[in-house]
């Protein structure tokens, strides 16, 4: 693959997930635990979704394509490269503090990487958005934090119940695609496995410091980022484009 | 202070204890500090009545700023491209944000957020009859953003002007994050209005099932209204509910107009002359009738809100402490 | 009846006939919060958060009050631990307006009294 279409890869990857992530996070403004909680669980899912819409951007002006909305509004489910893991939909506020957790600790990770990424405008990008990506960190650190350390028998038992779960789908966020190669000759970036050893450096003794147990073993669920997707994207597709799809090419 | 066994009727009966103790000195130096523009402060002394009527008025406000959040909730994840569905995102996010500033605001006056939320979901408390509407289709946004915010900042702005602080702060921060709203409703509006002639007819279909609910959005006409004098001397009711809906129609009807739309009402005009919109009587039974709790979506909008106590209940008990005495500044 | 917001059947459709509501305390507890909008500015009152304890008070705080205007820094404060004045003590402010012997303005006469001395010295 040459380096365009391996950066092309690489970003499509980055901004389909934060996508389709920050869509599932926003389902719950409105009906979120708390006021507070609410607010803050909806600011990060603006952001996520504010992040596809850079990526995009970059990806148009530097190698054209699709506009970004036609990116996000306009494509088919097999197009897509997010991870099956952000595509799952989730009541269960346990399941996506642990989704927040796990995903944003390897999206902090990725982006502390692509600082000195050979792709100056993805470089560029990573360390305008740090302090964002910071508080999400942040913000999932604590809640981790308070309802296993803190909290009560039945908040942990629901935090182990959704890492349990999440687990298999995070391993997926680690996927190689025909891309790799090109994308670490090139030195676009380091490589999804060094972004995952360096993410189980981190979560193993975290999620060990607060109690809770890793699945002994689990069968990491790839294939979103070859375009095999869980039965959840095509509903949520559809869903997120009903309106756009009345009309591609009017402004909305 | 009062637990979750705190009701009208308890309220009431120690309000009554105080009333009895109320002397016509304090009464009167209250309300020359209200006459004077000065502002009360949690915790000044004021009539029980005061405190009551503040309580009612604040929380109800902060009831239909939550269930606000419904109508417009319904077309987030169906939002057409990214700035339409980041700046819904971050409208409805502004609605639960006003009401937690407004939940803050009538704890003051000492009434807990937890009965607050009781009283919602019993269906005790009242909210701004508008919300128990449905939303559509993708325009009834527009029409909420740019009308239905439009009426809603007539009425804070107005208010904004009240005795009580805490309530005041408030609303300041609300008016100034409303303007977003207003704006953005407004460049939805437009689009649609000028965009293909699918999104006209959307936008003006929209426009005919919301006008009705926008004329009850300020309440029964003044003739039969119950009007307390107590409650504009004490800048609670700063303006009556006809005053409010003629500027609010005076602001709208001309930019609504102005896009060649119609609205649902042969006899709407104003007079030049006196400065007062004319408009049919848009069936003062109906609101009624969904003020009581029958209308399309009154069930509804109570289910969620009864769906998120439950689903968060092991959220916030894990982290519960045992309460102490609690004061607020807000 | 089915909803028009896609998220909510799905909500709806899994609840128990459970009387939900808010125990004393499930909402936690109040703290007061103060922005420091830009480096070198004094720190401001803007509202209050209710949270379980500081460190979310502050991670709260951050969304409701800092997601629009520039913020430099925020401190939270349990408000329980707010000492103010009580209403019938305000008194003690009222004459400070009319301490005008520490205003500035009392002492514009300078100018005046150099003039006149030296009109004094002239006419000697």
């Amino acid at each position: 693959m040459n380096p365009k279409e391996a950066i092309q890869n690489l970003i499509s990857r980055m901004a389909d997930n934060a996508f389709i992530l920050g869509h599932r996070n926003a389902e719950w403004t409105g009906i979120g635990p708390t006021l507070e909680e609410d607010i803050a669980f909806s600011s990060m899912a603006q952001d996520k979704i504010g992040h596809a819409f850079q990526l995009y951007t970059l990806m148009h002006k530097y190698m054209g394509g699709l506009s970004p909305d036609d990116m996000g509004f306009n494509r088919t489910e097999k197009e897509f490269l997010c991870c099956q893991f952000v595509e799952l939909y989730t009541n269960d506020y346990a399941y996506a503090l642990i989704r927040h957790y796990l995903y944003d600790h390897a999206e902090a990770i990725r982006y502390q990487l692509l600082r000195s990424s050979s792709f100056r405008p993805l470089a560029d990008l990573a360390k305008k958005i740090a302090g964002e990506i910071k508080y999400h960190t942040m913000h999932a650190d604590l809640w981790m934090k308070k309802l296993t350390l803190g909290g009560n028998e039945e908040s942990k038992a629901r935090m182990q119940t959704a890492l349990n779960e999440a687990w298999p789908y995070a391993l997926g966020l680690f996927e190689i695609t025909e891309a790799e190669e090109s994308i670490m000759q090139a030195k676009v970036f380091t490589g999804e496995e060094d972004l995952k050893s360096q993410w189980m450096a981190h979560i193993l003794p975290a999620v060990e410091r607060f109690g809770l147990r890793i699945p002994a073993y689990a069968e990491p669920v790839f294939g979103g980022a070859k375009g095999f997707h869980s039965h959840w994207l095509s509903p949520l597709l559809e869903e997120m484009t009903e309106v756009f799809r009345t009309d591609v090419s009017t402004e909305w | 202070m009062y637990g979750n066994t705190f009701t009208d009727a308890e309220m009431d009966k120690q309000l009554k204890q105080n009333a009895e103790a109320e002397s016509p000195e304090l009464l009167a130096h209250f309300e020359h500090r209200i006459a004077a523009g000065e502002k009360i402060e949690p915790s000044d002394w004021m009539p029980a009545d005061y405190r009551k009527q503040l309580i009612r008025m604040i929380e109800q406000h902060a009831h239909s700023e939550l269930i606000g959040a419904l109508p417009e909730g319904t077309w987030i994840t169906r939002a057409p491209g990214f700035r339409r569905k980041m700046a819904l995102l971050a409208k409805v996010q502004d609605e639960i944000g006003h009401a937690q500033l407004l939940y803050n605001a009538a704890e003051t006056l000492g009434k807990p957020r937890e009965a607050m939320l009781n009283d919602l979901i019993s269906g005790k408390s009242k909210y701004s009859n508008v919300f128990n509407y449905p939303a559509k289709t993708w325009a009834d946004i527009a029409v909420i953003g740019f009308l239905v915010d439009g009426a809603a900042i007539v009425n804070q702005l107005i208010n904004s002007k009240g005795s009580y602080g805490p309530y005041g702060r408030a609303l300041k921060r609300i008016c100034y994050e409303e303007s977003f709203h207003l704006k953005q409703g407004h460049d939805n509006f437009v689009t649609l209005a000028t965009g293909t002639s699918a999104q006209r007819l959307m936008l003006q279909d929209a426009l005919n099932r919301w006008w009705r609910p926008l004329l009850h959005f300020f309440g029964p006409p003044d003739r039969d209204s119950v009007h307390s004098g107590k409650l504009t001397t004490w800048k609670v009711k700063l303006a009556s509910n006809d005053d409010m809906r003629n500027k609010f129609l005076d602001q709208y009807v001309p930019k609504i107009w102005e896009l060649d739309l119609t609205l649902p009402d042969p006899e709407l005009h104003k007079n030049e002359d006196t400065g007062i919109w004319h408009f049919s009587d848009p069936d003062w039974d109906e609101f009624y009738k969904v003020i009581k709790g029958d209308g399309p979506c009154n069930a509804e909008r109570l289910n969620v809100r009864k769906w998120v106590a439950l689903n968060s209940e092991w959220v916030r008990t894990a982290l519960a402490k045992p309460l102490h005495n609690q004061i607020i500044w807000a | 009846m089915k909803s028009l917001d896609p998220r909510i059947d799905k909500l709806l459709q899994d609840m128990p006939p459970h009387p939900s509501a808010y125990l004393e305390g499930q909402c936690w507890e109040a703290y007061e919060v103060f922005q420091q909008p830009n480096t070198g500015e004094s720190y401001s009152h803007v509202g209050s958060i209710h949270a379980p304890d500081p460190e979310f008070a502050l991670l709260f705080a951050k969304e409701q009050y800092g997601r629009r205007s520039h913020t430099a820094n925020m401190w939270v404060v349990k408000s329980s631990a707010i000492v103010a004045f009580s209403p019938d003590e305000t008194d003690i402010f009222d004459t400070t307006p009319e301490k005008v012997y520490r205003e500035p303005s009392e002492y514009n006469k300078v100018r005046d009294k150099i003039i006149q001395w030296q009109e004094k010295k002239q006419n000697k």
